[in-house]
């Protein structure tokens, strides 16, 4: 089943990522629906080629966060209402990952990643996440949270919970949205 | 109380039943070291070099001595030049019956094996340090789908089937492995690890009952210590011997826990000259330590064997066992069933691999 979630996933990432280009001359639903069926096409029958195992080779453990995203983001486009999250949030969230990022590559002395591991942990994380969306009226982040913590105890994926919920791929997509938000 | 609100709070409902079902399960681990294995130290001295393999072309290096199976085997990686994309895991069985033998060295781990043997299949583009899983049986080998060693990750091999354990948030890259694994009471495992990005550092992996990682405890210290040998002295206390992964520093490391490998202290001068290369450390049984070390900061060739009567404070020279010739490094040492002890290492700069055995009352004279 781990398998079939990670095909799941590839299937959402690349479907988001031809969606992107196809939407340039395609309008929507047309370029979504059109994205994910070339997504799915790809993810389970041109699974085994190199340059998909390439993929996964180097984007993986892809957990939850950047497939809840893209779904997200496609959903917003068809007409789904989505709260868009908030600039300090974004900033706040994108210097917290920064350190915790610095504390598992050594330059600090904390060792944030290994809470990932411990169930009692992972538990008061994820009530943290869901009390923040409760605060904020956001469901996103407590379905994130909660959907995560479902795949880490089935053991499908990482066997660490911050795997599932964070990804390197975000910084690059905080900075994008940051950046557009200034122009 | 609106949709969202009610939303949010099942949710929260949800997580208590898989937190609470998450913890139930969950078996605390067990910090205390397993007895130190049988070391014969009454046996005649003696020493035979049982296997001495010449790469035919390219390097063949790392080596480590498997004995999951019913003959010892030593492993090591071989392929052009180490990183290439063409590098295999090669082993030879050593058989004794009126002297030692090793059989032909045979590729038993590859790169597309590797790759098949994903649930989820994926690339693997180079095999570096490759180590006997001492808990399950199988092994554990440095893959590298993309980049060098920085962006190296640790494959467990069991059965035909891998999985990369989960140890870094940096899409699971930069950890490796190279020392043998250190055995706890109740038969479970710690794996030594170690992060090679930036501010480079070793690691204590434990596992779960699933064999998935369940924690992870850092050596700390300003240094850059990498390759930890962990000896267990007793039931909490051990030393990790490390190689300072900055060159210039020629120096070994070392690092104490006084509970199981939970916390250890800061990384500090071990007191040895060494020229950035990893050790092969044992407990004899009574509490000496063992250690085969590259003691020649300048010099990679010379390999001595040492000896440590009080715990890793100081060291004292017991044999050369190369001098003169290229580099010999990364030595492993692991017992065998007769309490004899194994030594193997890579020599002629990673041109090929070279094994002994010996007795204890050889290797500390008396």
């Amino acid at each position: 089943m781990s398998a079939l979630a990670g095909n799941l996933w590839l299937a959402v990432l690349l479907g988001w990522a031809v969606w992107g280009v196809l939407s340039l001359g395609l309008s929507a639903p047309w370029s979504i629906v059109a994205g994910l069926a070339v997504g799915a096409v790809c993810a389970f029958g041109l699974r085994e080629t190199l340059a998909l195992r390439g993929i996964v080779a180097v984007l993986g453990p892809i957990g939850v966060v950047i497939p809840l995203l893209a779904l997200r983001q496609m959903a917003g486009v068809l007409g789904v209402p989505v709260q868009p999250f908030g600039t300090v949030e974004l900033l706040v969230f994108l210097a917290a990952y920064l350190v915790f990022l610095a504390a598992a590559m050594g330059a600090l002395p904390a060792e944030i990643y290994r809470l990932g591991y411990a169930p009692l942990w992972v538990a008061g994380i994820v009530l943290a996440i869901c009390a923040y969306g409760l605060w904020q009226g956001s469901i996103f982040l407590p379905a994130l949270a909660v959907s995560a913590q479902l795949l880490w105890v089935l053991g499908w994926g990482s066997s660490n919970y911050f795997d599932h919920i964070l990804h390197v791929g975000l910084i690059p997509a905080v900075l994008i949205v940051l950046v557009a938000r200034v122009f | 109380m609106g949709f969202v609100q009610v939303f949010i709070l099942a949710a929260m409902a949800v997580s208590v039943g898989l937190s609470a079902w998450a913890i139930r399960r969950d078996a605390p681990l067990e910090w205390r070291f397993a007895p130190a294995p049988f070391v014969d130290l009454e046996r005649a001295a003696e020493f035979t070099t049982v296997l001495d393999y010449t790469a035919p072309t390219g390097q063949a290096h790392s080596p480590a001595i498997d004995l999951s199976g019913p003959l010892p085997r030593v492993i090591w990686f071989e392929g052009s030049e180490e990183a290439k994309a063409d590098v295999d895991i090669f082993a030879s069985d050593l058989t004794e019956s009126d002297g030692w033998l090793s059989s032909a060295p045979q590729r038993v781990l590859t790169r597309g094996g590797l790759t098949e043997s994903f649930a989820s299949t994926e690339l693997v583009v180079t095999l570096g340090n490759t180590i006997e899983d001492e808990g399950r049986g199988g092994l554990y080998a440095t893959v590298v789908s993309v980049g060098g060693w920085a962006m190296a990750s640790v494959a467990e091999m069991h059965e035909g089937a891998a999985r990369k354990l989960n140890l870094s948030p940096l899409l699971n890259r930069s950890f490796l492995v190279k020392s043998p694994m250190v055995a706890y009471a109740g038969g479970t495992w710690g794996l030594p690890a170690y992060f090679e990005m930036g501010s480079a550092y070793g690691a204590l992996v434990r596992f779960g009952q699933d064999g998935r990682v369940r924690d992870m405890r850092r050596i700390p210290g300003p240094q850059k210590g990498i390759q930890p040998m962990i000896v267990p002295l007793d039931a909490t206390r051990a030393v990790a011997i490390l190689r300072d992964f900055d060159s210039g520093a020629g120096r070994l490391l070392i690092s104490r826990t006084m509970d199981g490998g939970q916390s250890w202290t800061v990384m500090e001068d071990a007191g040895v000259a060494n020229p950035s290369a990893p050790v092969a450390a044992l407990n004899l049984g009574d509490g000496r330590i063992l250690m085969v070390v590259n003691d020649d900061a300048g010099n990679g060739g010379v390999l001595r064997l040492t000896l440590s009567g009080d715990g890793g404070e100081s060291w004292d020279v017991l044999h050369t066992l190369e001098e003169g010739g290229e580099d010999a490094r990364y030595p492993m040492m692991r017992i065998l069933e007769d309490g004899r002890i194994m030594l193997t290492y890579s020599v002629g700069a990673k041109g090929g691999i070279r094994a002994h055995v010996f007795s204890a009352r050889w290797a500390v004279g008396t």
